[in-house]
This record gives structure tokens, C-alpha cells and sequence, in this order.
């Protein structure tokens, strides 16, 4: 976009165009560009707010009416993981460590001191576009989603 | 913040017999606010104590961050079925 702008300026200055003309086309990039930025904006006003975290095992579909397989439905709602997280910020600064230590042993590089409220809000609002679908070699499917 | 929840439903059921019970939490909540103007005194004097190295107001901050915990639980629910047993947990 700003190459065209480039463009118009250099026609104006050639005197290729007129003074007119150069306005109109200048208008006509802003309103393309201010209808490209408020798409997405749309979009994500649009997207609602996740409420729960689901974590569902199901059996194999073939022996689903069967009492003999494990079920689990498991509903967690994102306020409470909202809470959870926040306690984070009542760890004492050497348990902290420890924390951050055990996390690295895992190969997970994350540091529970930089976890800030704003940065919940975040993580919370990208996980309405998780969804793990798992189907195991029994046939059992796992889900963990929201909704 | 959310409402505190009112009601837990537990369901325990084993492979020859079980259990239901509905825990009414709303009762729950009056409850622990006497226990809490009763045991007041010594979680003022741990807080004063513990004040200087810092911990006091984490102590304080941990009576609200549970009191947040507790209200979030509504809407949990644990359901896991298992070949001989299963367990059910609800929060309304």
C-alpha cells in the first residue's frame, strides 16, 4: 500500500495527474485499507469468550453401550483456572525457584515470575482455539477443548 | 467475581454399593465466616509477626485468593466412569 502512495506522489510530481486526482486515489487506498484492518477486528469482537475447559474420554464407538469401559467427562471452568493462576503470584520467591528448577528438568523453559494478570487474560482467550483430538490404538477417543 | 456456589453433588458408587450426597454449600459459607471472627486474634497476631519478612500479607492475600477459588468452582464437574467404579462431583 505504501508503494502506491509512493506511485501517486511521483505522478502528482510529474505532473501526470492532478491535484484532484492524487486525492481521490489516496481516499480510495485509506477506506481499502481501513476495511482490510476492521475485519479481523470483527472477527475477534465477535469470538465468545470461552466459559469451560472440557476433557472428554470416550470409548471405542463399537463397545460404547458397554459397561465395561472407563468414561470421563471432566468440565473445569476457566474461571477457577483463572484463580489457579493468579495464586501463582502468592508462591514465596524461593519455592519460585524451585518451581522454575523442576519446570527446566522437564525441558519446559517458563518462568512462573513473568506470569502477569494481563498475560492470563491472553492465554485465556487463545485457548478458545484449542482442540485436541486424540484417538488411541484401543479406539478410545480424547477430546480437550472449550466451549 | 463469580456468586459463591450453593450446592456439591458427590456420587461415589462402588462395585456392590455407593453413595450420593448433596453438600449444601451456601451453609458452608456462614459457617466459615465465625470460624474466621473467631480464630481473627491469632491470624492477626501470625500476620503481625509474619509481617517483616513479608509473608504477612501473602497470608492475607492467600484468605482472599481461596475465597476467589472457592467461589470459581461453580460449573466444575468431574465425571469418570470406570469398570467397577465410578465418580461423579458437580458444583452448582
Amino acid at each position: 500500500m505504501a508503494e502506491n502512495r509512493k506511485k501517486i506522489l511521483e505522478m502528482l510530481a510529474d505532473k501526470k495527474i492532478s491535484v484532484d486526482d492524487a486525492y481521490r486515489l489516496l481516499s480510495a487506498i485509506d477506506s481499502t485499507e481501513s476495511g482490510q484492518e476492521s475485519t479481523p477486528k470483527t472477527e475477534t469482537a465477535g469470538k465468545v469468550k470461552p466459559k469451560y475447559l472440557r476433557v472428554t474420554v470416550l470409548p471405542d464407538p463399537e463397545h460404547e453401550h458397554s459397561q465395561n469401559v472407563d468414561r470421563v467427562n471432566v468440565r473445569v471452568p476457566m474461571s477457577l483456572i483463572r484463580a489457579g493462576i493468579k495464586l501463582t503470584s502468592l508462591i514465596p520467591p524461593e519455592a519460585r525457584d524451585k518451581v522454575n528448577g523442576a519446570l527446566r528438568e522437564k525441558g519446559i523453559g517458563f518462568d512462573v515470575r513473568n506470569m502477569k494478570p494481563e498475560d492470563i487474560e491472553e492465554l485465556i482467550g487463545a485457548l478458545s482455539d484449542l482442540e485436541v483430538d486424540v484417538v488411541s490404538a484401543k479406539g478410545e477417543k480424547v477430546k480437550v477443548f472449550v466451549e | 467475581m463469580n456468586r459463591p456456589p450453593t450446592w456439591m453433588h458427590i456420587k461415589i458408587q462402588g462395585e456392590h454399593r455407593g453413595f450420593g450426597l448433596w453438600l449444601p454449600l451456601f451453609l458452608l459459607l456462614p459457617l466459615a465466616l465465625v470460624v474466621l471472627i473467631i480464630l481473627s486474634p491469632l491470624i492477626l497476631i501470625g500476620v503481625i509477626i509474619l509481617w517483616p519478612s513479608g509473608r504477612g500479607k501473602r497470608a492475607l492475600f492467600v484468605l482472599r485468593a481461596a475465597y476467589q477459588v472457592f467461589c470459581s468452582l461453580r460449573g466444575l464437574k468431574i465425571d469418570i466412569q470406570g469398570r467397577h467404579q465410578s465418580v461423579y462431583i458437580s458444583v452448582v
